[in-house]
C-alpha cells in the first residue's frame, strides 16, 4: 500500500468518523448537559447520588421521555403533534376509572391504553397522511376534542389504580442495580435502534428531510406518515399508562402543561425542526435536563419569583451548549462580525469605497401585459380564505337560529369585533411569524407583561397615555427583538428561544408587580375598549384602520415580499438578495409590538392588568392563522385569511357560551369545527 | 467534536456556577427547614398567598425557628413530583405545598411521609391520607352562595353561572352544589354558563360573549365563582345605576367588597367602578391566609404538637349586612371586623380580601402586600 493511499484511507476514516459525531451531535450535546445538570445538584448540594435518588430521578422524568420520544418521531417525519398531552390525560383517566387489581384487568387495561393512543394517532394520521391535512391544525383540533373526551370521562380528579401496578412500572427491575423506568427507556431506545435501520425507520428521516424526493425514490409517503402518527400516538399512550402507575390515581388536566415541555425536550435533545435530523435518544436525555431543572431551582434556593427566568436561561444555555462548533450560527455570526470590524479598520468595506455605481440601466417603459382580473390574480389566495368566511357565515346562521336575532343586530356584530380584535391584531404578529416559517410562544407573558406595565405606568391617569403607551409598545419590540436576535444571531430554534423568553417575561412581570399587580386602565383607555359613540365600540373603528394597514403591509411593501419569500424558501431568499436575518428580526419585533399592544387594549378592556391575562391567547393566536389558509411551514396565507379566521373562532365560542352545553361538549365541538374549516381547505391535487 | 463538547461544558457550569455563588444558601442548623412547594405563581391569588407564607415565617415567633424556601415547580403534576423528592433528598423536615392535583402526587407525598416529613396541603387537597390538608368545604361555598341567590331572588329568574377551571376537583364541587341547590327553584332558571377559570379578565370575555346574543334585561342575577366585580363594572358601563345592580353571588376580591359598600361611603382612591356602589352580593373566597396557617400547623407538628389530618377552614362569608372598611388593615382591625381595604391600599380590585383568620395574628393587610408580618 503506497502512503498516498494509506493517506487516502485514513482521510477518509477520519471524515467518516467526524460524520458519525456529526450526526450524532445532538445526542451526545444532550448527554452532556444531563451530566452537566446532575453534577451541579450533586456539586452544590453536596448530597449523596446513590441508586435511591437516581431511581427517584428516573421515574419522575419517564412519563416526559417517553411522550416524548412520540413527538420526536413526528417531528422528525417534518410533522407537529400538538395532541400528545391530551391522549395523555386521556389514558390516565381510563386507566383510573377502569383498572382494577388483577393481572388480567392490568393487562388489558395497559393494553388499553396503548390502543387508545394508537387509535388518536390513527385519527390524526387519518388527516394528515390521507387527507393531506395540515399536522398543527389537525392536532389542534383533535387536542380539544381529546380534551373534551377526557372531562366526559372523568370530571375531577379521582380514581385508583392498583398499588401493584405503580409498584411494578416505577419500582425496581433489579434492586439495587436497575430501576424499572430506566429499563422501560432502555427497551424503547433499543427498540428505536432496530426501528431505524428498517424501511419505516429510513423512511421517517427521508421524509422528514425531504417529502418530494422521499416520494420520488418510490416511497409510500402517505402509509408511512399514517404509521407515525399512530406509533407516536401508541406512545404517548404509554406516557399516559406510566404516568398512572406513578400517580396512582387519574386527573384529568395532569397530561395538559406537558405539551410545550414536550417539545422542548425534542429540542434540547438535538432533534431539528422541520424533520430530518436528530433521534429519540437525544430526546431522553433532553426531557431529563428539563426535570433536572426543577432540583437545580431547589438546590441554588432560586427566589420563587425568579426561577422562570432562570429555567428559561437554562433553556437557552443548554440549546446554546449544542451550538459553540466551528460551523455553528453564533460561531458563523462572531466570525462576520470579527471580520466586519477588521475590514472596517482597514477601511475595505464597500460602503466605506465610494464605487462606481455598476447598477444596470433598465429601459423606462416595458410593452404594457393585460392584467389578469382581480380574482384570477388572486384565486389561491382567495381559495386559502374563503373557507373561513364560510364556515363564518354558517355559524352566523347557526346563531341567529338558535340565540334569536343576531344577523341583524349590530350590537353582535360590536361584541364579536371587540372580542376578536385582540386576536386580530395577534394574528398580524404570529401570522408573519408563522409566514416565515417560524413560532412566537413569547406571547402568553408579552400580553401579561405589557398589560401590567400598561396599568402600572398610567394608574388611571389619561395625561399618562402619552408616555405609557408608547413605553410599553417599545418593550413589546424589544422583546421581539430579543427573540429575533436570539434565533438569527444566536442559532436558536424560535420554539425554544421564544419559550424561555416567555418564562423570562413571567418572571420579570412577577418581580415588578411584587405578586400583586397594581394600577388600573385610564378612563379614557376603558372607554376606548367598552364605551360606544352612536352604538359602535371606538375599537372597531380602530381595527378597520388596523386591517387595512396589515392588508397593505403583508401585500404592498418590500417587508411583506420579503416574509412570504424567506417562507417560501430561506435559501433562495437568501441568493435572491433578501436580508434575511434583518427581516427575521424585523418579524419578530413586529409580533412583540403586536402582543404589547393586545396587552395596552386588555388591562382597557379589563380596567386593570393582571397576571397570567395572556394565557388563553396563545393557541387560539395560531388556530386563527392555520384556519385563515396559512401554511405553519410558511410562505402561503393572506392576512384576509386569518381575519376570517379570527372571525369564525370569536363567533363560534360566542355561539357556544349562548348554548348551555356543557364544557366538555363545546370543546368537542370547536376541534370538530375547526378540523372541518380545514377539511373544506384542502388542496385538492396534493 | 470533544473540544467543542468541553467548551460548552465549561460555558454551561461556569454560567450555572455564578448563578449558584450569588444565591448560595445559608445553612441554618438549628432551624426547621421548611420548604414551601407552590406549583404555580402565575396569578394574583398565589402571589398574595406566598406573601402570607414569607411573613409567617418571618414572623417574631417563627423567626429564630425556622429556616424557608420557597419553590415554584410550574403548573405541572410531574415538576412538582419532582420537587417534592427533591426537597425530601434535601433533607426537608416539613413540605408545605400547594398541589396542583389532589391525586398526583400521592405518591411522592406518601415517600415523604415515610421518611418523617411532615406534609401540609393548603387550599387545594391532597387524597393520600398521611398528608395534612387546610381548605374550605368547597360544596358548602357553592351551596351557601346559590342558597343566598336563590333568596334573593324569591326562587324566580334568570341567572348566568361563570365557572372555574373545569377538570379540577374545587370547581366540580363547587359548581355541583350550586345547581343541586337551584335544582330545588324550578323558576329559577341557569341560562347560561361559561368557564371563567377564576379571572376577572376571563370573566369579563365570557360575559361579553354572552351578552352579545343575551341583554341585560334578560338575566336577573349572577352565580360566579370569580367575576362579580367584574360583572358589577359591565352593568354600570352599560349604563345601569348603581340600584339597578343584578343580585350576584361570587368571589371575595377587594374590588367586589368595595362594592358592596352603601354608595354614599367616603373611600380613599375610589375610581372609576372601583367605589362603593351598594352591589347586592354576597362575597366568599378560597382564603389566601391558608398558606400560613399550613405553615404555622407543619411547625406545631415540628414542636411535637399533634394537629389534625384536615383543618376546614371557616368559610369568610361577606353580605350587604357584614361588610366594613378598614382604616390600617391590622390583624387586630381585622377582628373587631372590618373586611374590605381603601383602594388607596389595595390599588388592584382583583387582590383577595379573605385574609383574616383568628389563627394567624400573625399576618395582616402588609403580610399580603409585600410579605411583612405584624409586629
Amino acid at each position: 500500500m503506497s502512503a498516498a493511499s494509506l493517506d487516502r484511507t485514513e482521510a477518509a476514516s477520519s471524515a467518516r468518523r467526524r460524520l458519525r459525531l456529526g450526526r450524532n451531535r445532538g445526542p451526545i450535546i444532550a448527554v452532556l448537559a444531563f451530566l452537566i445538570c446532575l453534577g451541579l445538584v450533586k456539586g452544590v448540594s453536596g448530597g449523596t447520588l446513590g441508586y435511591y435518588e437516581l431511581s427517584t430521578l428516573a421515574a419522575g422524568g419517564a412519563t416526559l421521555a417517553i411522550a416524548a420520544i412520540g413527538q420526536t418521531i413526528v417531528i422528525l417525519s417534518g410533522g407537529f403533534d400538538l395532541s400528545a398531552a391530551a391522549v395523555i390525560s386521556l389514558v390516565n383517566v381510563t386507566l383510573a376509572g377502569h383498572m382494577e387489581d388483577t393481572a388480567s384487568s392490568i393487562a388489558l387495561w395497559t393494553a388499553g391504553g396503548l390502543a387508545i393512543g394508537a387509535l388518536a394517532g390513527a385519527f390524526n394520521g387519518f388527516f394528515i397522511a390521507i387527507l393531506r391535512l395540515q399536522p398543527i391544525v389537525v392536532t389542534l383540533a383533535s387536542m380539544f376534542i381529546l380534551q373534551g373526551v377526557t372531562l366526559l370521562v372523568m370530571d375531577k380528579p379521582g380514581g385508583q389504580i392498583p398499588a401493584g401496578f405503580g409498584a411494578l412500572l416505577v419500582g425496581d427491575a433489579i434492586p439495587g442495580l436497575l430501576p424499572m423506568p430506566v429499563l422501560l427507556l432502555l427497551a424503547l431506545a433499543g427498540l428505536w435502534l432496530l426501528l431505524k435501520n428498517t424501511v419505516f425507520g429510513k423512511a421517517i428521516y427521508s421524509i422528514g428531510s425531504d417529502r418530494d424526493a422521499a416520494r420520488a425514490a418510490g416511497l409510500g409517503v402517505r402509509r408511512h406518515e399514517f404509521f407515525v402518527y399512530v406509533l407516536a400516538g401508541a406512545l404517548y399512550g404509554s406516557a399516559g399508562v406510566f404516568i398512572s402507575a406513578q400517580t396512582g390515581s387519574g386527573d384529568p388536566l395532569v397530561g395538559n402543561p406537558m405539551l410545550l415541555q414536550m417539545f422542548a425536550a425534542v429540542v434540547v435533545g438535538g432533534t431539528l425542526l422541520g424533520g430530518g435530523r436528530g433521534g429519540p435518544i437525544g430526546t431522553i436525555f433532553g426531557a431529563y435536563v428539563l426535570m433536572l431543572v426543577v432540583n437545580i431551582l431547589l438546590v441554588l434556593n432560586v427566589p420563587a419569583f425568579y426561577s422562570s427566568i432562570v429555567e428559561g436561561a437554562i433553556l437557552i444555555l443548554a440549546v446554546l451548549g449544542a451550538s459553540i462548533t466551528h460551523s455553528s450560527v453564533l460561531a458563523t455570526t462572531l466570525r462576520t462580525a470579527r471580520r466586519r470590524i477588521a475590514a472596517h479598520r482597514a477601511g475595505t468595506l464597500p460602503r466605506q469605497l465610494r464605487l462606481e455605481e455598476h447598477r444596470l440601466v433598465l429601459p423606462a417603459a416595458t410593452p404594457r401585459i393585460d392584467r389578469p382580473p382581480f380574482w384570477v390574480r388572486h384565486a389561491e389566495g382567495l381559495r386559502n380564505a374563503l373557507p373561513a368566511f364560510i364556515c363564518f357565515a354558517l355559524v352566523l346562521v347557526v346563531t341567529h337560529f338558535m340565540l334569536g336575532s343576531s344577523l341583524v343586530s349590530w350590537r353582535y356584530y360590536d361584541s364579536l369585533i371587540v372580542l376578536g380584535s385582540f386576536l386580530a391584531i395577534l394574528a398580524l404578529g404570529q401570522g408573519t411569524v408563522i409566514l416565515t416559517g417560524g413560532l412566537d410562544l413569547s406571547l402568553p407573558w408579552t400580553i401579561g407583561f405589557c398589560g401590567i406595565l400598561c396599568a402600572g405606568l398610567l394608574k388611571g391617569s389619561d395625561a399618562a397615555l402619552i408616555y405609557a403607551l408608547p413605553a410599553v409598545l417599545a418593550f413589546g419590540c424589544f422583546v421581539g427583538f430579543c427573540n429575533g436576535l436570539g434565533i438569527v444571531a444566536l442559532g436558536i430554534s424560535p420554539i425554544v428561544m421564544t419559550l424561555a423568553m416567555n418564562g423570562i417575561l413571567q418572571g420579570i412581570a412577577l418581580v415588578y408587580s411584587g405578586g400583586t399587580p397594581d394600577g388600573f386602565a385610564s378612563p379614557g383607555l376603558r372607554w376606548f375598549m367598552t364605551g360606544q359613540i352612536a352604538g359602535v365600540t371606538p375599537v372597531v373603528v380602530m381595527m378597520a384602520l388596523f386591517v387595512i394597514g396589515a392588508v397593505v403591509l403583508l401585500g404592498k411593501t418590500a417587508f411583506g415580499r420579503r416574509v412570504y419569500a424567506i417562507g417560501n424558501g430561506v435559501r433562495a431568499a437568501e441568493l435572491s438578495g433578501v436580508p434575511v436575518k434583518s427581516t427575521i428580526v424585523k418579524v419578530y419585533v413586529l409580533s412583540g409590538l403586536c402582543a404589547a399592544l393586545v396587552g395596552c387594549l386588555l388591562s382597557g378592556f379589563s380596567g386593570q392588568g393582571s397576571l397570567g391575562m395572556g394565557d388563553e391567547y396563545l393557541l387560539p393566536s395560531i388556530a386563527v392563522v392555520v384556519v385563515g389558509g396559512a401554511l405553519i411551514t410558511g410562505g402561503r396565507g393572506s392576512y384576509i385569511g386569518m381575519i376570517g379566521g379570527v372571525l369564525l373562532l370569536t363567533a363560534l365560542q360566542t355561539l357556544l357560551a349562548g348554548t348551555m352545553l356543557p364544557y366538555a361538549t363545546r370543546a368537542i365541538l370547536y376541534g370538530t369545527v375547526v378540523l372541518c374549516a380545514v377539511v373544506a381547505l384542502r388542496e385538492k391535487n396534493s | 467534536m470533544t473540544r467543542t463538547g468541553w467548551v460548552s461544558a465549561f460555558v454551561g457550569a461556569g454560567l450555572i456556577g455564578a448563578v449558584g455563588l450569588g444565591l448560595a444558601p445559608a445553612q441554618a442548623a438549628d432551624k426547621y427547614k421548611i420548604y414551601l412547594s407552590m406549583s404555580y405563581i402565575g396569578n394574583d391569588w398565589q402571589g398574595e398567598a406566598a406573601n402570607m407564607v414569607k411573613a409567617m415565617a418571618a414572623s417574631k415567633d417563627m423567626a429564630g425557628k425556622v429556616d424557608l424556601q420557597v419553590q415554584v415547580s410550574g403548573p405541572n403534576a410531574q415538576k412538582q413530583i419532582q420537587q417534592i423528592n427533591a426537597m425530601v433528598q434535601a433533607g426537608a423536615k416539613a413540605i408545605v405545598v400547594y398541589p396542583i392535583s389532589p391525586t398526583a402526587l400521592n405518591a411522592a407525598v406518601k415517600n415523604a411521609c415515610s421518611k418523617g416529613v411532615v406534609v401540609v396541603a393548603y387550599d387545594a387537597e391532597i387524597s393520600e391520607p398521611c398528608a395534612h390538608n387546610v381548605t374550605i368545604d368547597q360544596a358548602e361555598a357553592g351551596r351557601v352562595t346559590a342558597e343566598w341567590l336563590a333568596k334573593k331572588l324569591n326562587g324566580k329568574g334568570n341567572i348566568v353561572a361563570i365557572t372555574g377551571v373545569p377538570g379540577t376537583s374545587v370547581d366540580t364541587e363547587r359548581t355541583k352544589a350550586a345547581k343541586a341547590v337551584f335544582a330545588k327553584y324550578p323558576d329559577i332558571k341557569i341560562v347560561n354558563e361559561a368557564v371563567g377559570l377564576w379571572s376577572q379578565a376571563v370573566a369579563r370575555t365570557e360575559l361579553s360573549k354572552i351578552l352579545a346574543t343575551r341583554k341585560w334585561d334578560e338575566i336577573d342575577g349572577l352565580w360566579m365563582q370569580v367575576g362579580c366585580y367584574t360583572a358589577n363594572s359591565m352593568q354600570i358601563e352599560a349604563g345601569a345605576t348603581a340600584d339597578k345592580l343584578k343580585p350576584c353571588a361570587g368571589e371575595g376580591s377587594n374590588g367586589g367588597r368595595i362594592q358592596m359598600l352603601p354608595a354614599n361611603t367616603e373611600v380613599e382612591g375610589a375610581n372609576g367602578t372601583y367605589k362603593p356602589m351598594s352591589a347586592p352580593r354576597i362575597s366568599y373566597a378560597s382564603p389566601p391566609y391558608s398558606g400560613a396557617l399550613a405553615l404555622k400547623l407543619a411547625v406545631q407538628k415540628l414542636d411535637g404538637k399533634e394537629i389534625p389530618q384536615h383543618t376546614t377552614l371557616p368559610l369568610p362569608l361577606v353580605t350587604n349586612e357584614t361588610i366594613k372598611l378598614c382604616q390600617e388593615g391590622t390583624w387586630a382591625e381585622m377582628k373587631s371586623g372590618c373586611n374590605a381595604f381603601k383602594p388607596s391600599l389595595v390599588s388592584n380590585p382583583g387582590w383577595f380580601a379573605s385574609i383574616f383568620s383568628n389563627d394567624t395574628p400573625e399576618v395582616g393587610l402588609n403580610a399580603a402586600l409585600v410579605g411583612q408580618p405584624e409586629d
